[in-house]
């Protein structure tokens, strides 16, 4: 018998039954991961022993897993870089605590793209993470572990964080469900930052009720964290019923019109189905309309990104030197052991991002490249807000594709527009509340569809998804590798 | 006009060095983003919007009391060093001036 | 002839129990790496929360100085790589600081000056590096004190008026109860901006800056230095290069550190963690209400007020402690002049001898009040008083429990000091003799006489015009 591929409520029930003990599943949790690690890579580490809280909540007792850019006190955590390899941290990231205190229980630390800067699961520090639906791809990241131990059925449930879509895109290609709570929604004290005023905390599971669950433990108002939001006392798992009678949801006309002539016919059927899926929505009761949305700002989604972010992750990793922490570089004087440091430590992606986001700052081009990355970031923030004055959601293919092939895409930035590529961004600018379903397969590979909400309305999100994975066929899907 | 000496340069204000090739990707890559930013930077009315740096306004940000608390064990300070004496981090002789 | 023009940017650590965005102490220790939150050690994952009361305290100096306080306070993170720098990064405040646009009120040499603030905002301190053969060590304790930074206009001309300013600013420090202030301790710490242009003309100089002094003698020695440095430079036909020097105390000169060219593009951008923070009007309002009278306010006042000297009203509001001691005695009903006369002498020498402050005297302004009643009232003369005085202070007694056990009383009934006196020209029978002879001087010997008989207690002014009287009867 096995467990690790069922539901939170499954598990519970299985539990609470003494059908099954929490050692036995840490176990069941730890050989499956151990099983898959030379084939998928999805662990930086996997542990050897079990720490259990006392607790009564819906997470007690069950295993999950954490992206190796959380802090665990005691355990290593390096954010899948060289340079961090080492590094055993000495305080717990709330969210970690949250799950600590709930019972749940910690079975390894997954692999993300070095320190969460890339969409590829290619950059961490010990290999590459394949997708376990076919391992000749990606998984896409930078969660890219965290997603492969959901979609194999190694957890039930893992942690991630999403700076772009670092979570929503490998769920989509993994086949499972994603979900970025409201900004704030969810402390970041702990997660190693990536931009500050992007990077979100949240979580990978099977199925919407999952995600609801774990979202109830992780989300609260943090000491630690001046950016987090009051509690909004709601249990999401509550609301999920709901009645969604009359909600209405638009997609961008533009997204969709850039590929109508294209001959990718992956993305033909990608979009086919989208459609389909919308028809079958509106049986549900959902209004979908089309809105247009100025292409200048669209065309404008990923540089904008590219320079916020990196101007932000160049300071924020300004802390790795390898004097106090993380690898120490070798040398005579402090100048050159902090040099040597950071030259091993970082991979060549890390830092051609690193001098991008630092000319970006620079005094002289700040004005022109970084304040007005900021000013497209509020226009387009604006123009969301101003459509979910009459829409409760957005939903959009999630990506214009399925995983792409090791070797086909790379991190290195391109000039091609690509919006159903890079709008799941637009939910980072805003922190609005961004779920990623999956809803079909095309090439026998998972595709998906995100939905997102208004800033604060994570229930109605999760409510509105939690309708639409009665119909996606989708729900509680384990990846072909994991079968 | 960014060259490959100015990229070396702001590397090197960066604490690390590259590999030739990897600063010919990183010249190509500038080339990208500032064509793109120059494009952005035509877009119609954004000189008259606020730079945004969070992604709503945060009125509920809170102080923190002034009360002692959450301090780390010496031990734990240094943890992560490789390199301690005297319970302090020790590093090759600092002479430049910050 | 050359005018320097000289701004000053002043570093002050605040007194707070916590760091500015952690909840480590703030407290010196002789233990390293005691002191520290995982925020102070720019740990990956670590977020700054502000510490409330040490940005009240950023406010009060602000309106202390008064300065415009923004609706919106800001942060923004600096940023360079140096070791004493755990996060790369420091956070200050660059687009709204705590306040902007204000003046202090200094005095030099008896003439009222104003030194315009640029701007005062709040920071965080850096770890501290020992340096030893061929190694440092780091101790990050000092990482993330909260640290007032405050910045002049290029405004003042010279030595005497950046002291001054340095010591009012000091003393408001000390006022709001904000800082100890102690330069000895690198609580205070300075750089120091000079140029020099010809004299009537209007534009400034070249800008040179010099770094990190730490004493307001190096400061003053670091002027005149570099202004006779840059003087040279200018009189020889030469130009001034714009850079950053630091002052060497030991051979009492500055030498440059870097020039214009290496100066650091510090990449100042807004802290994505720390939202911008309504300043509430009602809370100022209330801090307003807090400030107390400030020396330069109180000076002006003992001086057109209560007649007292710059000398002694500039002693007296030194301290805050013991300005308002000194006003208690006033509110008391002591007259100014006297009370003021007893606090810088008697009282002052007491304190300094046995490092006492002022608010562990066991003499209370109203004791203080009987004594000069005492004297007023011609009950005990001012040596008496004097001497009871410091009785009282060593033994903490009180003056009118003193003046009792004692017996110590003034004679001044005309009939018993000629009784007095008689008796001493009995004892010395030539005296009269001896004035008549032009010996005038005998009469300071006779009062001493008379004095000494009634150890003390005899009016002296009584008693020299009753022995003038006696003598000059022949």
């Amino acid at each position: 018998m096995s467990y690790m591929d069922k539901s939170i409520d499954d598990l519970r029930k299985a539990l609470d039954e003494r059908k099954v003990t929490s050692d036995a599943l840490f176990e069941e949790a730890t050989s499956l991961a151990k099983q898959y690690q030379s084939l998928y890579n999805s662990f930086v580490t996997i542990l050897d022993e079990k720490n259990e809280t006392e607790s009564n909540s819906i997470l007690s007792g069950i295993p999950y897993a954490l992206k190796d850019n959380i802090s665990t006190k005691d355990i290593l955590t390096t954010s899948s870089s060289n340079i961090l390899k080492n590094y055993v941290p000495v305080y717990n990231a709330t969210v970690y605590q949250k799950l600590e205190d709930a019972g749940a229980v910690l079975m390894g630390k997954t692999v993300l793209d070095e320190l969460a800067m890339g969409g590829t699961g290619t950059t961490g520090h010990t290999g590459i993470v394949k997708n376990p639906w076919d391992e000749s791809r990606q998984i896409g990241g930078s969660s890219a572990g965290s997603a492969a131990a959901v979609a194999l059925g190694i957890v039930p449930f893992a942690i991630g964080s999403d700076t772009g879509d670092s979570i929503r895109k490998p769920a989509a290609f993994g086949g499972v469900v994603g979900f970025k709570p409201t900004y704030g929604r969810v402390s970041r004290y702990g997660l190693f930052a990536f931009a500050s005023s992007l990077d979100h905390v949240g979580c990978f599971a099977r199925n919407v009720k999952d995600v609801a669950y774990v979202t109830d433990i992780i989300k609260g108002e943090d000491a630690h964290d001046m950016t987090s939001l009051p509690d909004d006392h709601k249990k999401y798992t509550d609301t999920l019923n709901n009645d969604i009678k009359g909600r209405k949801l638009f997609y961008i006309k533009e997204a969709m019109e850039d590929h109508e002539n294209s001959n990718d016919a992956e993305l033909k059927e990608t979009i086919h189905q989208f459609f389909q899926m919308i028809e079958k929505i509106k049986e549900l009761g959902f209004i979908v309309e089309e809105v247009s949305f100025p292409k200048e700002l669209l065309n404008a989604i990923y540089p904008t990104y590219m320079a916020i972010s990196c101007a932000e992750a160049t300071s924020n990793n300004a802390n790795l030197t390898g004097i106090h922490f993380g690898v120490r570089g070798e040398g005579n004087s402090i100048h050159d052991i902090m040099m040597d440091a950071r030259t091993k430590g970082f991979s060549e992606l890390i830092k051609r991002r690193f001098v991008l986001g630092s000319y970006i700052l620079q005094k002289e081009n700040q004005e022109k490249l970084f304040k007005n990355a900021q000013r497209i970031r509020h226009m387009i923030v604006d123009k969301m807000n101003t459509l979910f004055q009459e829409y409760d959601g957005m939903l959009m293919p999630a990506s214009g594709g399925i995983a792409p092939h090791f070797g086909e895409k790379t991190d290195q930035l391109s000039d091609r527009y690509l919006i159903l590529e890079n709008h799941l961004v637009i939910a980072n600018f805003g922190g609005f509340p961004s779920i990623t379903l999956p809803s079909g397969f095309v090439n026998n590979m998972p595709i998906a569809i995100n939905l997102t909400g208004r800033q604060f309305e994570d229930d109605i999100v999760l409510n509105m998804a939690y309708k639409m994975e009665n119909i996606t066929g989708c729900k509680d899907q384990i990846a072909k590798g994991g079968n | 006009m960014i060259t490959k000496e100015k990229l070396k340069e702001y590397a090197e204000k960066l604490m690390f060095d590259m590999k030739e090739e990897e600063y010919d990707t990183l010249l190509v890559e500038f080339d990208v983003i500032l064509k793109q930013m120059d494009l952005i930077g035509q877009i119609e009315g954004i000189e008259q919007v606020e730079p945004m740096t969070f992604p709503y306004e945060i009125e509920h940000a809170h102080f923190r009391k002034d009360e002692i608390k959450d301090t780390l064990n010496t031990s734990d300070v240094l943890k992560n060093a490789s390199q301690v004496e005297c319970n302090q981090v020790r590093v090759p002789k600092v002479v430049e001036e910050a | 002839m050359y005018v320097p023009t000289i701004g000053l940017e002043v570093h002050c650590e605040l007194k707070t129990n916590t760091k500015n965005f952690s909840s480590a102490a703030n407290a010196y220790s002789e233990i390293p790496n005691s002191n520290l939150a995982t925020t102070d050690l720019g740990l990956p994952g670590i977020l700054p929360v502000i510490n409330e009361y040490g940005v009240k305290q950023s406010l009060k100096m602000a309106l202390a100085m008064h300065c415009e306080i923004p609706e919106f306070m800001t942060f923004e993170r600096k940023n360079y790589f140096y070791p004493d720098l755990p996060k790369g990064y420091q956070i200050t405040q660059f687009d709204q600081p705590v306040g902007v646009n204000g003046y202090i009120m200094i005095n030099v040499n008896g003439e009222d000056r104003k030194v315009l603030i640029h701007d005062t905002h709040l920071e965080e301190d850096t770890a501290s590096l020992d340096h030893y053969g061929n190694y440092s060590l780091i101790d990050y304790n000092r990482a993330g004190v909260p640290l007032l930074e405050t910045v002049t206009e290029p405004c003042m001309h010279s030595v005497e008026e950046a002291i001054a300013f340095l010591e009012a600013l000091r003393n408001i420090f000390l006022y709001c109860d904000a800082s100890e202030a102690r330069t000895d301790r690198g609580q205070m710490r300075c750089d120091v901006n000079v140029s020099l242009a010809q004299e009537g003309m209007q534009e400034l100089g070249t800008k040179v800056e010099i770094k990190n002094v730490n004493s307001f003698n190096n400061v003053k020695d670091a002027i005149i230095s570099e202004v006779r440095r840059q003087t040279e430079i200018l009189e020889s036909g030469g130009v001034i290069a714009q850079e950053t020097r630091r002052y060497d105390e030991n051979n009492m000169c500055t030498y440059s550190m870097r020039s214009k060219e290496d100066a650091i593009d510090y990449k100042y951008f807004k802290e994505p963690n720390i939202p911008p923070i309504r300043i509430k009007r009602d809370w100022i309002e209330e801090i307003q209400k807090e400030l107390p009278t400030f020396p330069y306010e109180r000076i002006t006042k003992y001086m057109e007020v209560y007649g007292l000297s710059r000398y002694d009203a500039t002693i007296l509001v030194k301290e805050k402690e013991m300005a308002e001691y000194f006003e208690k005695t006033l509110d008391e009903g002591a007259d100014p002049k006297a009370a003021s006369n007893w606090i810088t002498s008697v009282i002052l020498g007491h304190m300094n001898k046995y490092e006492i402050p002022i608010t562990k005297l066991f003499l209370t302004p109203k004791m203080l009040v009987e004594l000069i009643e005492l004297v007023t009232s011609g009950k005990i003369s001012s040596k008496q008083a004097k001497e009871v005085l410091h009785t009282s202070l060593e033994q903490e007694k009180s003056p009118l429990q003193l003046v009792e056990e004692l017996g110590i009383k003034q004679i001044e009934g005309d009939a018993e000091i000629t009784a007095i006196v008689n008796e001493v020209f009995a004892e010395n029978p030539n005296a009269k003799a001896e004035y008549q002879a032009g010996r005038t001087n005998i009469v300071d010997f006779l009062v001493g006489q008379v004095m000494k008989k009634t150890k003390g207690q005899a009016n002296p002014a009584m008693t020299r015009k009753i022995v003038q009287e006696e003598i000059q009867k022949g």
